[in-house]
């Protein structure tokens, strides 16, 4: 026991003397080395003839380390990312963004497996390299988003995350609905980044300071101006919406969806969704910190109940739309995008009690919890489902419905691994996305009050929802077909049986699982309460 | 003993599941069928050793009974929950895997292996996709198995929903024309039901948290009925809404029941369903709605009970009557029996809803009665279309001359289900009526409640209630007559007589018919009375 505490400081020790300001750096130590790894993927080229496995290999090789890493750093000092460092008033290395960081990284370890099994094959010799590096490149932006503490550093992150997506959903250049997505996602992307940055600068301009916890920390005491200080909160929701697709800002989902590559579609499914979520948790907390979590105990028009409400009314709309949407849709890809916006809303109402959750104990914990746990449990659903999908166009060629039809006797093991996904979409036992939603009511119906409503919305969208989904399983299971049986790429079956598993896995582990979420569902303020405003922290601003 | 003790339960539970992994790995049909047929059987007898291990006669309150360790028995008059396992699953919620047995499950088990057995028997000739059914009906089992079992009403939702599942592939998958739309209304209107369930789930546990012993609240259903814990909740403020968390709870049971309005699902679901799935719906996963009632609905909110018992007795009588009026409108045999299913189960519900002793005895009875019952005439529906390759009562008739062995089972399960004295339908009802009439008496538990308001209305009801004896007697003797008697028919001659296979099925249930209604204190009474005592102490 001793030796190996010994040998694990001794390794600790390693990195100190020689690179300056590692005790700072430590914590970011994920996106230093996918920094590292872009580099490395554009260097590939130039040892290797056929690029694309190699850099494929190499960015795959990165991320396994940068997530070794990270949960190497975080052993040997677990409390680094509560403690204020340097970097503190413009990036925070907490434990949800360690968390969201490290689903993130398994989460894109699987899509690069997933672009073994299915699109490697297609893709053009050569378009490897920048391929991955765009990959990589948005992956660092969304690491980056869960940690930014910053207005400056937020937009920073979200553009990182943003531009390199544009281009990949539109990376395959022959293709013609390639085009359009992207065209589509740019121009949306690029409206609502103007808003947000409009906001962020009104909010600069009411508070002096681009700090997070600062600006939060002064609204309170804010007389007048509350109309202003909407406006300017909701030009930065409209920025991150965007990027969580919630409605109303969710048009372009669809469509990109539809038109990108599939392990595109699936890295912005959950990769751009989570982040932004945690960003958006991030800001979210830090207001609803400024009001003690009970922003709602005044008027119903102060700026803290605009706030709550907005974020559950768009999260309720989310969820029915998202829901209602996909009842009509033939193309899985697009189903999938209805489905996403809906699960994306459920989260937005767990995220709305934040501003009420006054009388609970340790009130971030909450909400921050069920969102991180959904976010681990739908990251599972939807590789996964993704990944069957995968399998099934690059068999057939069909990405309806039609294509599914009779699966079940074509190839059964991936029929039944989606009928999972789809049962753990509804939210149905045994599997790990009836905790999910379980957390998420529970959370409201402990809130009470309005959040009632929020129930009960989401009680009709289990119901609903449970019929588009089904109408997969359906194709699945009940229609027969005469299309021949195939094997499926051995790495895509794995995959896709690996994130089934996972569901019954974490279904029946809940405990460990809520446990952990609890622990890492807390932010950088709720251990070092002198951020704000008792001692003002160095602003970069200033 | 110790260890059957501790561990029965689970094993009960768990070994069809085992089972269905075995048989995906089963090679060839007839491999496939053993396999499953032995199974079944394995958890039948295990079911039976219960007979060994549950100790019936102990009476005592609706408690956990206190084992003795030195004497290797149970306390007497400490409990009638009995074999009790338990291990923490989610200690933040205070989750348990928590199983145990009383008066209450215990016939509903046995009923389910039993009913099992003969379900796979009859499964005997479905050739298509046959690992997939067999391994769907064992896990099927294994769900129904964990809903009775079940003492944490958290595990109980969790096997609530998993029985959903196999039940939706093996209507979808292996059912007649119009089986998609049967399986999906099916899964649509179950889910509806435990949607509302889950808000009573999360609403009961909210409220226990904080009270006093229960610091991280509770989902132990004994413990949440108990008088202490029902008084801290009321005084916790679950007083406000237990009239909500009730509807929301009976209407969740009363889908799956299922009693009018909601009872819809149940005609298209059976009719497209398999033969032996009816016959499971019909026996054992209706009762799931049921033993929820009993289980959950009524224990955890006694008083919004009291207070809408004019509600759910309406819901039965009119379930009993509109069951019946639609049964005799129907010109599809399996769709009738399907509507006197309906008709029946709405006895439970009145059973339930009137709260007396007898009621309620009734309404158990009712339950074991009709599984047997409906059962035997499902499949008696399936021999005949096996042969005739339809339903159609107006083309039928004159059964009696070819198939005469058939025609006496068939007559069997017909005057059981219309309740003929001496066959297992006549005590479940008569015990329900006499229940109803005896809530009108001045010491009833919804006399008090009520001041003695409710005399004419319960008098009504149970009147009304009572003409629904007859109706079922008026179309079932009508389907007797229609089916097996008048001349005999020329594209009938050629049937043949029920087969070896399809005797083994009818036999044990028309004996446990027959048994059930001779002597239904030593094959029910005796193992459910000191429970339902015990039960009703709660209520009132």
């Amino acid at each position: 026991m001793l030796r190996k505490r010994m040998m694990i400081l001794s390794l600790a020790s390693i990195g100190l003397p020689f690179i300056p300001g590692w005790t700072e750096l430590r914590p970011f130590i994920a996106e230093l080395t996918l920094i590292g790894t872009i580099v490395a993927v554009l260097l590939t080229p130039f040892f290797v003839k056929k690029s694309n496995t190699a850099c494929g290999l190499v960015a795959l090789a990165g991320l396994v380390i940068a997530l070794l890493s990270l949960l190497y750093v975080q052993y040997v000092s677990p409390d680094a990312g509560l403690q204020a460092t340097k970097f503190a008033p413009m990036l925070v290395a907490d434990p949800i963004a360690f968390l969201w960081k490290i689903l993130l990284l398994v989460f894109v370890i699987g899509v690069i497996m997933m672009w073994f099994a299915t699109s490697a094959a297609d893709m053009h010799e050569g378009d490897g390299p920048e391929f991955f590096v765009l990959l990589l490149g948005a992956t660092t932006g969304m690491a980056l988003m869960a940690s930014a503490n910053n207005l400056l550093m937020i937009l920073l992150a979200v553009e990182l995350a943003s531009f390199p997506s544009y281009v990949l959903a539109g990376f395959r250049k022959t293709n013609k609905t390639d085009a359009e997505a992207s065209l589509k996602y740019v121009l949306f992307g690029a409206a609502t980044s103007a808003v947000m940055t409009y906001g962020m600068s009104l909010l600069y301009g009411l508070y002096g300071t681009l700090n997070l916890s600062e600006l939060a920390s002064k609204m309170p005491a804010t007389t007048g101006g509350t109309a202003l200080l909407v406006v300017a909160v909701f030009g930065l929701v409209v920025g991150i919406g965007f990027k969580i697709a919630a409605v109303p800002f969710h048009f372009w989902c669809p469509d990109v969806f539809e038109g990108a590559a599939i392990e595109v579609t699936t890295f912005l499914s959950v990769a751009s969704k989570g982040a932004a979520l945690v960003l958006l948790l991030r800001v979210v907390n830090n207001i609803a910190d400024a009001y003690h979590f009970n922003g709602m105990n005044g008027e119903l028009l102060s700026a803290p109940a605009v706030i709550a409400i907005v974020l559950g009314v768009m999260g309720a709309l989310s969820a029915t739309l998202g829901n209602t949407a996909a009842f009509v849709q033939n193309n899985i890809k697009r189903l999938l995008a209805y489905s996403s916006i809906a699960h994306a809303g459920y989260m937005l109402c767990a995220m709305s009690l934040l501003l009420k959750a006054g009388s609970v104990t340790d009130p971030t914990s909450i909400s921050a919890r069920t969102i991180l746990f959904y976010l681990a449990v739908y990251l599972f659903m939807n590789l996964g489902a993704f990944t069957v999908a995968g399998l099934v166009f690059k068999q057939t060629g069909i990405e309806t419905l039609e294509g599914y039809a009779g699966l079940s006797r074509r190839n059964p093991v991936l029929a039944v691994c989606m009928a999972a996904f789809m049962f753990s979409f509804v939210g149905l036992p045994p599997l790990a996305g009836f905790f999910a939603k379980f957390n998420i009511l529970m959370a409201l119906i402990q809130t009470g009050g309005w959040w009632w409503l929020l129930v009960v919305v989401i009680l009709i969208n289990t119901v609903l929802s449970l019929y588009f989904y089904m109408r997969v399983v359906r194709s699945m299971f009940l229609l027969n077909s005469d299309q021949p049986a195939f094997m499926g790429n051995p790495l895509g079956v794995a995959v896709s049986l690996m994130c089934a598993i996972m569901l019954v896995v974490m279904f029946v582990g809940y405990s460990p699982l809520n446990k952990l979420t609890e622990n890492y569902g807390r932010m950088h303020f709720t251990a070092v309460p002198s951020v704000n405003a008792a001692a003002p922290a160095v602003s970069m601003a200033k | 003993m110790d260890f059957l003790n501790h561990y029965l339960l689970s094993i009960l539970i768990f070994v069809p599941t085992i089972g269905a992994a075995l048989v995906l790995f089963a090679k060839g049909r007839d491999a496939v069928r053993w396999t499953a047929l032995g199974t079944t059987i394995v958890t039948f007898i295990l079911s039976l050793m219960l007979f060994i291990t549950f100790n019936w006669k102990t009476s005592g309150p609706y408690a956990y009974a206190q084992y003795d360790a030195k004497t290797g028995e149970y306390v007497a008059n400490s409990g009638v929950v009995q074999m009790v396992q338990s291990c923490d699953w989610i200690p933040a919620f205070n989750v348990q895997y928590k199983l145990g047995i009383d008066g209450l499950s215990f016939p509903l088990i046995v009923l389910t292996t039993f009913v099992c057995v003969l379900a796979c028997i009859a499964s005997w000739n479905i050739e298509k996709q046959l690992k997939g059914y067999m391994a769907l009906f064992l896990f099927l089992e294994t769900g129904i198995l964990g809903v009775f079992l079940s003492l944490d009403f958290f595990l109980f939702y969790v096997f609530f929903e998993i029985s959903l599942l196999p039940m939706y592939f093996l209507i979808g998958i292996w059912g007649g024309p119009r089986k998609e739309y049967a399986a999906i209304k099916f899964f649509l209107y179950t889910l509806v039901g435990s949607v509302g369930l889950l808000i009573v789930l999360i609403g009961t546990y909210l409220y226990s948290r904080g009270l006093p012993g229960l610091p991280n609240g509770t989902f132990d259903l004994v413990k949440l009925a108990s008088t202490d814990v029902q008084k801290g909740l009321m005084a916790a403020g679950m007083a406000g809404v237990a009239k909500t968390f009730f509807i929301l709870a009976m209407l969740g049971f009363l889908i799956k029941v299922p009693a009018v309005p909601v009872h819809t699902w149940l005609p298209d679901a059976h009719v497209e369903a398999p033969t032996p799935m009816s016959m499971i719906l019909a026996a054992i996963l209706l009762k799931l709605g049921g033993y929820g009632i009993f289980r959950i609905a009524y224990p955890l909110f006694p008083d919004a009970g009291k207070d809408l018992w004019w509600l759910f007795a309406l819901v039965g009588v009119v379930s009993i009557i509109y069951g019946a009026l639609c049964a005799m409108a129907q010109t599809d045999f399996k769709k009738l029996v399907a509507y006197s299913s309906v008709s029946h189960m709405g006895f439970v519900v009145l059973g339930a809803a009137m709260m007396t002793e007898a009621s309620i005895n009734g309404a158990q009875f009712m339950m074991i009665a009709h599984g047997v019952t409906s059962a035997m005439m499902f499949f008696v529906v399936g021999v005949v279309y096996d042969r005739a390759h339809h339903r159609e009562l107006g083309r039928m008739g004159g059964m009696a001359t070819t198939m005469p062995v058939y025609t006496g089972f068939s007559i069997v399960a017909c005057f059981s289900n219309l309740g003929l004295p001496g066959l297992a339908g006549f005590i479940g009802e008569v015990m329900v009526l006499l229940g109803s009439f005896q809530a009108a008496k001045p010491d009833s538990v919804i006399m008090i409640a009520t001041n003695g308001h409710a005399y004419p209305y319960i008098m009504t009801l149970a009147v009304i209630a009572c003409f629904g004896v007859v109706l079922t007697a008026g179309y079932m003797l009508w389907t007797v007559q229609r089916v097996f008697f008048g001349p005999e028919k020329a594209e009938y001659k050629s049937f043949p007589e029920v087969d070896q296979r399809e005797l083994t099925v009818l036999t044990p249930l028309a004996i446990m018919a027959v048994l059930l209604g001779i002597l239904p204190t030593a094959f029910f009474f005796a193992y459910t009375s000191t429970t339902v005592a015990a039960m009703f102490k709660l209520l009132g």
